[in-house]
């Protein structure tokens, strides 16, 4: 349905939000339109191809926000997404998004931390992030086989002491040694590309208890 | 076989420069239905042996076509250019020393994935080639730190 162009204000903040590879298109509504009922439709653009694609699933939606991974799954390529805001027979210009290219913008989401706990050493093991994929059934690809060059910010902290140390890693096991019998460690990790700079997501804080010293307790037997 | 020649570079003060600049820069390219590197046919096709060669190649490009054809106004903008073209000039005599000791060998592939970008370059004009480039340096300085990995910072 054809609509007068401009005679709606623009969607405004209009940006990707990329995790892993997940890329939402999100934006704010227009201002000095509450209360009014808006809905929008969204268009994405692959840069070095010829001409703006519509997205189905995000025509005439009233969400601020739109799914497009799937259309941006080729990380290696560059792209542009634009949303307009349609009322009745008005709609507004598009609001367009600068260059997104996924591979150096993705954040990179924290990987799987486990931990397993000694008496004066903890071990963790981290597992890469997965890229996201379209179908549960697809095979994973870790962020490890695009971004060979991933690290690790580990930081461990001491509930008892209050002391917190961190190292940076690249491979996925390490162990944390000289530590004190029956405390309480509470590890984070962080992963991070050097590159261009990237918000950064921390994992879950995980706790663990280091075991209790046995050579003192034979003694008190 | 031929040692592919790398360079030790800090990329993350070229990539700091090109970030300040970014946003800026492909604001003013218009013409996205064009890319210069076009980097499906050219860059990700690059095998490790054409490495030093590409590198070598598009560094020229850079310093002998693109900053030279590109005309800036915000002082700003200028001081972030220039700072890539030095680094850029540096890259480019580490590759002149390999280049000597034989290390940089030009296969026929190399040449032609040269000549796309040169022929993509060409088809512009020649200010709008250059912003095109420009903005197109977050793509080639990606591919010169995956491939010379191991020695940037």
């Amino acid at each position: 349905v054809s609509c007068v162009s401009g005679g709606l204000p623009k969607p405004t903040n209009i940006t990707f939000l990329s995790i892993n590879m997940k890329n939402i298109l999100q934006w704010n509504p227009p201002q000095g339109l509450q209360g009014v009922e808006v809905t929008y439709s969204v268009q994405y653009f692959i840069y070095g191809q010829k001409k703006w694609l519509n997205k189905s699933e995000c025509r005439d939606i009233s969400r601020t926000y739109c799914d497009l991974s799937a259309e941006t799954s080729d990380y290696e390529r560059q792209y542009y997404a634009k949303a307009k805001a349609i009322w009745g027979t008005n709609c507004s210009k598009w609001a367009e998004t600068g260059r997104f290219y996924p591979f150096l913008e993705t954040q990179i989401g924290p990987p799987e931390v486990a931990l397993t706990a000694d008496e004066k050493s903890i071990s963790i093991v981290l597992t890469a992030p997965k890229k996201w994929k379209k179908n549960p059934e697809e095979s994973s690809i870790s962020l490890e086989q695009i971004y060979s060059n991933l690290k690790y910010n580990v930081s461990i902290h001491n509930t008892k002491s209050n002391r917190t140390w961190s190292q940076c890693v690249t491979n996925q096991t390490l162990v944390f040694g000289w530590l004190e019998p029956d405390t309480l460690y509470c590890v984070l990790v962080e992963s991070f590309v050097p590159g261009p700079p990237r918000l950064v997501q921390p994992s879950e804080k995980q706790c663990v208890s280091t075991l209790k010293d046995q050579t003192s307790t034979l003694k008190v037997k | 076989g031929l040692r592919r020649c790398l360079i030790s570079m800090d990329m993350r003060r070229i990539e700091e420069s090109f970030q300040g600049i970014k946003n800026a820069i492909q604001a003013k390219d218009t013409f996205q239905n064009v890319t210069i590197l076009s980097t499906s046919e050219t860059l990700h096709s690059i095998k490790p042996l054409d490495v030093c060669c590409v590198t070598k190649n598009l560094l020229a490009f850079y310093v002998d076509r693109v900053f030279k054809d590109h005309q800036e106004l915000s002082p700003q903008i200028l001081r972030k250019i220039s700072s890539i073209a030095n680094s850029f000039l540096y890259m480019q005599k580490t590759l002149q020393r390999c280049q000597e000791q034989r290390l940089c060998h030009c296969r026929q592939e190399a040449t032609n994935a040269t000549r796309i970008i040169h022929d993509n370059y060409d088809q512009l004009e020649v200010r709008s080639a250059a912003i095109k480039s420009l903005g197109e340096l977050d793509v080639l300085l990606a591919w010169i730190d995956k491939n010379h990995q191991g020695t940037s910072a």
